[in-house]
């Protein structure tokens, strides 16, 4: 950790602190999801010529990655990509709080700078649109709940604030602005809290929804999709 | 205003709720980011888009909001935070509930295989039918329908004499066409290979198809038998989320099969039949080990791979599209089967898109077929099926489902789209070369050859129209034909004299009384939506007439949503129920049995 003034080393501490309570809350989670009695099918296999759990698993669970395989993405090829701009954001500002902290240097560099910036600034583009969507839509309007909101808002705040933080700490402001990076830490550190208790701990189920309807189609024979 | 207290339904729903949660569940149910990604992927959102509360994430979030108030974190401390400061209080918020569960989805799984989380939201859609279903709020015709499986074994209420007799009448049919006694259909026969569990829907509206599947096992020299107890292959269990129900009934063809030491169940053509026996009634009925079981879709692709059976595919000349059961292909994988066996019978088939797992709904999944009350939704919901049937250009649609059949049949005439609906066991059964099959060639040696009918050899299509229209099955029969659309009127009269009957017409209600009392007819063919006195008031009033209400009636209607409405009556229910457009063949010998049942009870 670097000590160039004590509030960003305050910040930097909270940031920690922040982070083994999201890890603390997190395993309670994964502790009460798995007290639930696993759901076991014991019919047979559903089509030997196509049965496979785990084929069926693995399909599922990297479905993310091959926008073909589900109509939802595949009509909505424009939306899938926001989606993808979006969570590469959400990497490049967790890159940009933990490094700020343990590689400083790194964060400074300008080709670090400027791919995390732009994914960061673009993040940004597609969260204000999520905003609209979500506000404006009747269906997402039906649906949203006040924790989908604000979890929203609070994600374009910190897409904003990372763009114009990684953009001072790598100068392309012309001067590099401490305060910036202390506010970016500590909105990440509140993040860090929030987020066990919000509807962003999907990822931290993501896996195991996946890989579960995966495995249940997959021995049933529907998983992977067949089309022809 | 303060929030009324917790009825004690709503309390035994939640309760009930905390029994029901496993792991994936429990996973689907916290696992929903409200993305709106299942939105275009359910056929009930692309007919509704003026209704936002079509999208499968809110049809899901009623049963989510309960699990959140009561089991979520964040939920319970502050529900109105995750949506769950709205979760149902008082017995009309259910009746709201029951509303969206039963008459918004048909739990086609669709949302399910296109969620990016791998949110099952059928699942849990048909978990809040069960909380529902538990407390008692369900539509009418799910009630009476889990009534008649609870009670009689089957969810049409077919009485055991009733489905005995349907398979003794198919028998004579088989030996009629056949001239010999061979294919008689076996019931219980111990120690056959195949118990053969159909949907009761084949004995109520559709005997034809056991004939069929009987001529194909006699065929292929099949040792097989149908049980006289747990033959019903359906579960309404999965439509209506009991899974007591559900595991009783696939309980009562698993009890049966071992009873009998058959080494197989073989399941009729119905999507959610194969579903729930196949699979669901394995778990819900905790069995330690699943009885070995397959579709009779496998079974024929079999017989012909072996060489058992021999078909013809130029007797099936007509274009034809395949519509992919729901349950058959997203929740059981099955759908390259019964395009390889259309393949083989047919000469002409033309694929539907989207299909396989990705196929639409025909609209009569979820037991909505038994919902009267939201067919007007469920029949906007089949434009999406309609237009890609359309744009097959096919002259038949075949599908393994008899609900599918049903479904697909509204469908069809709610859009006018001028198709027929088969089920492979018709197409099979048609192409049947039967002195090339199996039970011709192995038989042993010296024993007598029964003759091969025309209508069964190859190339004999025509040869055998003839025999059909020269027979005459109501020779010496009278039938008052109560339509109100003259031209329906003709082709029935024609249709009834052409079998030997002697006819008369009526046009409405009145009408059908005033001649019902002085022509006497051996049955009453009647039409239930007629101006003046509809066909529903005449039925109750010939059945409270003294003299009149042993009339047999059959009903023959183009609205399937008025099943329900004529079987409510406090009145004994009709004799048969047909839905048009009908089947000239299927007509006649719908009709001769149902006389010649009465004749029987009457001596």
């Amino acid at each position: 950790m670097h000590e160039s003034s004590s509030l960003l080393h305050t910040a930097e501490v909270v940031h920690w602190a922040a982070l083994i309570i999201m890890a603390v809350v997190y395993s309670l989670r994964l502790r009460w999801l798995f007290k639930f009695k696993p759901g076991a099918d014991k019919s047979a296999p559903g089509n030997p010529n196509y049965t496979d759990k785990k084929k069926g698993a693995f399909y599922s669970l990297f479905n993310v990655a091959m926008p073909w395989s589900m109509e939802s993405t595949r009509k909505g090829f424009t939306f899938y990509l926001t989606f993808v701009i979006f969570h590469i954001g959400v990497v490049a500002g967790i890159a940009l709080a933990f490094l700020s902290t343990v590689a400083p240097n790194l964060v400074a560099n300008p080709i670090f700078a400027w791919i995390c910036g732009t994914s960061l600034f673009l993040a940004f583009l597609v969260a204000i649109y999520r905003v609209f969507r979500r506000l404006l839509k009747p269906v997402m309007k039906l649906i949203s709940t006040p924790d989908d909101y604000f979890s929203l808002l609070m994600l374009t705040a910190w897409f904003g604030l990372g763009a114009v933080t990684q953009a001072h700490v790598a100068g392309v402001a012309g001067y590099e602005n401490i305060n910036l990076l202390v506010a970016y830490l500590f909105l990440t550190s509140f993040f860090l809290i929030y987020v066990p208790f919000s509807k962003i701990s999907h990822y931290l189920y993501y896996p195991f929804t996946r890989i579960w309807i995966g495995r249940a189609l997959g021995h049933r024979g529907s998983y992977p999709i067949a089309r022809g | 205003m303060s929030k009324p207290a917790k009825t004690h339904k709503i309390k035994m729903m939640e309760e009930q709720l905390a029994k029901k949660l496993n792991r994936q569940v429990v996973g689907s149910l916290v696992g929903c980011v409200h993305c709106g990604m299942c939105n275009d992927c359910c056929h009930y959102v692309l007919t509704h888009p003026d209704d936002p509360k079509m999208t499968p994430s809110y049809k899901a979030d009623q049963v989510r909001k309960l699990f959140k108030a009561n089991h979520d974190w964040t939920g319970s401390v502050f529900p109105w935070w995750v949506g769950a400061d709205k979760v149902p209080l008082t017995d009309d918020d259910l009746d709201t509930l029951k509303d969206i569960a039963f008459g918004t989805c048909t739990n086609c799984r669709r949302c399910t295989i296109n969620c990016p989380m791998g949110v099952d939201t059928a699942t849990l859609n048909r978990l809040m039918r069960g909380l529902l279903t538990n407390v008692g709020v369900m539509p009418e015709g799910v009630r009476v329908v889990s009534k008649d499986q609870w009670e009689l074994g089957n969810q049409m209420g077919v009485l055991k004499e009733d489905y005995i007799d349907t398979l003794e009448w198919m028998s004579e049919e088989l030996e009629e066409d056949l001239g010999h006694g061979e294919a008689e259909i076996p019931i219980d026969k111990a120690g056959a290979k195949i118990m053969y569990a159909i949907n009761p829907r084949e004995v109520k509206y559709d005997p034809r198809t056991i004939k069929e599947a009987a001529l194909i096992f006699w065929a292929a020299g099949e040792d097989w038998t149908m049980p006289s107890e747990g033959w019903d292959n359906t579960n309404f269990g999965l439509f209506s989320g009991d899974d007591g129900l559900g595991g009783a009934s696939a309980k009562r063809e698993y009890d049966k099969a071992r009873e009998l030491g058959v080494d197989k169940i073989v399941i009729s053509e119905c999507g959610h039949g194969y579903r729930s026996t196949r699979h669901e009634g394995v778990n819900w009925s905790g069995e330690a080990e699943a009885f070995p079981m397959e579709s009779s879709v496998l079974t024929m692709l079999r017989y012909i791979k072996e060489g058992k059976i021999v078909v013809d595919p130029t007797k099936n000349p007509q274009r034809m599209t395949f519509h992919d059961s729901c349950n058959n292909a997203r929740s059981c994988g099955f759908y390259e089967e019964p395009r390889e066996l259309l393949r083989l019978v047919s000469t002409d088939f033309q694929e539907m898109y989207p299909n396989r797992a990705e196929g639409f709904c025909c609209t009569g999944g979820g037991g909505a077929m038994s919902m009267s009350e939201y067919t007007p939704r469920r029949l906007k919901s089949g434009e999406v099926k309609a237009n890609q049937i359309k744009e097959t250009g096919a002259e038949v649609v075949v599908t393994s489902c008899h609900n599918c059949v049903d479904g697909l049949g509204d469908v069809l005439k709610h859009y006018e789209i001028g198709c027929e609906i088969k089920q492979l066991v018709d197409l099979v059964a048609n192409a049947l070369v039967v002195e090339e099959c199996a039970v011709m060639k192995n038989r042993p040696a010296g024993a007598p050859m029964p003759e091969v009918p025309d209508a069964l050899k190859p190339d004999a299509e025509e040869a055998a129209a003839p025999a059909v229209a020269a027979s005459t099955p109501l020779a010496g029969r009278r039938v008052l034909v109560v339509d109100d659309e003259e031209d329906i009127r003709t082709f029935l009269v024609t249709v009834f004299e052409d079998a030997g009957a002697e006819t008369m017409e009526a046009a409405d209600g009145d009408e059908c009384i005033e001649k019902a009392k002085t022509f006497k007819p051996d049955l009453i063919s009647l039409d239930l939506s007629m101006p003046g006195k509809s066909g529903v008031d005449a039925f109750v009033e010939l059945r409270r007439t003294e003299g009149l209400q042993e009339i047999p009636v059959c009903v023959v209607t183009g609205h399937p949503e008025f099943r329900q409405v004529i079987y409510d009556r406090p009145v004994a229910p009709p004799e048969g129920y047909l839905n048009k457009p009908v089947d000239e063949d299927k007509l006649v010998s719908y009709v001769a049995h149902i006389i010649e049942a009465k004749d029987e009870k009457a001596n």
